[in-house]
């Protein structure tokens, strides 16, 4: 049973955004960790990183592929998640909560116009399945 | 019928192997181009290590450097291949292709059946693993071919073929290697699993080959051209014989610095990258 929590918002990347002012956090959907399987690796950007929407911010490998980790917005990496480090199963165990990857100071809040809710996620998600 | 391109087989050395493969992959991303299958083989021998592998730790360096065997880290996940008497294919495509849905295990399993299905025109019953959870082994887990991934084809209960993906901006690229001999002696010694007592012996007893199966043995071009019937078959398209593109060639000449460098191979870093 995937989850879509109703706080965030999301790209067709599979990527959620939390947003706190003009911060946003972000890690991989469920539906993403459940897709990939078990991940094993994952590369960061170093923080004060100018990120570009769109872009690759880091890869990610699990027992299936290495896939890249689309920035959902803008901005400057504020900080990376080093809990990751120490329990990388803490991306598939909690993938919307302790399991979140990098915080963003957004230059562009427009950006987030463009990112799914919830219920938009999912129908996105169905439409893909029935494809 | 959807037509797609043809790379037909041809052995090139490891860097510009996989400097083609990306070139392809970044120029399909771009343009969103139709897909293109391709064939080659590996001259010199070579080992590949995955994405996020470290070098020093998967492989014999100094062996490789003793036997004229190149390293390259690829740009797909998964284990270290040692690429001697091979053929590997490639599958570049956009989620776009109908045939292929946004997702890495379904994915897999349509090339692979594409595979099984040219395998059993030699008369290779080759069948799909089913998803295993990967035992704490650390003699031979450095190997791709040494613990059978969901998706990936076997052959009386052994790995003939090990494939790899990676996905990004709406594109994956998957290669995979189908062996045509096995050499469990030379694969042990350049690819670390100094653990085990035996480790030959246990990749033996996990890794097959097609001229292994085969009561006599067949040429890369005939693999070829069954593996191409198989992608036919299975999917119904046509498969057009073209070069590369101008742009491609130009786009792999400058990867080939990036797969030849150091700064890649040893410490995943992609100095050219910013310069193409």
């Amino acid at each position: 049973m995937k989850v879509f929590p109703e706080d965030l918002l999301y790209s067709r990347e599979h990527i959620w955004v939390r947003v706190d002012g003009d911060m946003a956090t972000l890690g991989i959907t469920d539906y993403a960790q459940e897709s990939l399987g078990e991940i094993l690796s994952i590369e960061f950007p170093d923080t004060d990183t100018y990120v570009e929407r769109d872009e690759a911010f880091g890869s990610i490998e699990s027992t299936k592929a290495v896939v890249d980790l689309i920035a959902s917005v803008s901005g400057t990496i504020a900080s990376v998640n080093e809990d990751i480090n120490d329990d990388i199963g803490i991306i598939n165990s909690d993938p919307h909560d302790t399991g979140w990857l990098i915080v963003i100071e957004m230059d562009d809040m427009e950006q987030l116009d463009d990112l799914l809710d919830a219920a938009g996620y999912h129908d996105f998600i169905m439409q893909q399945e029935a494809e | 019928m959807t037509t797609w391109r043809l790379l037909n087989y041809r052995p090139n050395n490891a860097f510009e192997n996989m400097a083609i493969d990306e070139a392809i992959f970044r120029e399909t991303i771009k343009n969103k181009k139709t897909p293109t299958l391709r064939f080659f083989g590996w001259r010199p021998a070579a080992v590949s290590i995955g994405y996020f592998q470290e070098l020093k730790k998967e492989i014999n360096f100094n062996r490789c450097r003793l036997t004229g065997v190149d390293i390259v880290r690829r740009m797909t996940g998964g284990k270290a291949v040692y690429h001697h008497d091979e053929i590997t294919y490639s599958l570049t495509a956009g989620n776009s292709e109908k045939l292929f849905p946004d997702d890495i295990v379904r994915t897999y399993e349509i090339i692979s059946l594409c595979l099984a299905r040219g395998l059993s025109l030699l008369g290779i019953n080759a069948h799909l693993a089913k998803p295993v959870i990967p035992r704490k082994e650390p003699a031979t887990t450095s190997c791709c071919f040494s613990v059978p991934s969901g998706n990936e084809l076997l052959v009386a209960g052994k790995k003939i073929c090990g494939s790899a993906q990676t996905r990004t901006h709406g594109c994956f690229l998957q290669h995979g290697s189908l062996l045509m001999t096995f050499n469990p002696v030379e694969t042990a010694a350049l690819i670390l699993s100094s653990q085990a007592p035996e480790p030959s012996e246990k990749l033996r007893q996990s890794i097959t080959a097609v001229n292994e199966v085969l009561p006599s043995p067949v040429s890369e071009e005939t693999l070829c051209a069954v593996l191409q019937k198989g992608f036919i078959d299975e999917l119904s398209i046509h498969l057009s014989e073209e070069p590369l593109t101008p742009a491609e060639k130009v786009l792999s000449g400058q990867l080939v610095k990036k797969y030849e460098s150091d700064a890649w191979n040893w410490d995943r870093k992609n100095e050219v990258f910013k310069e193409v």
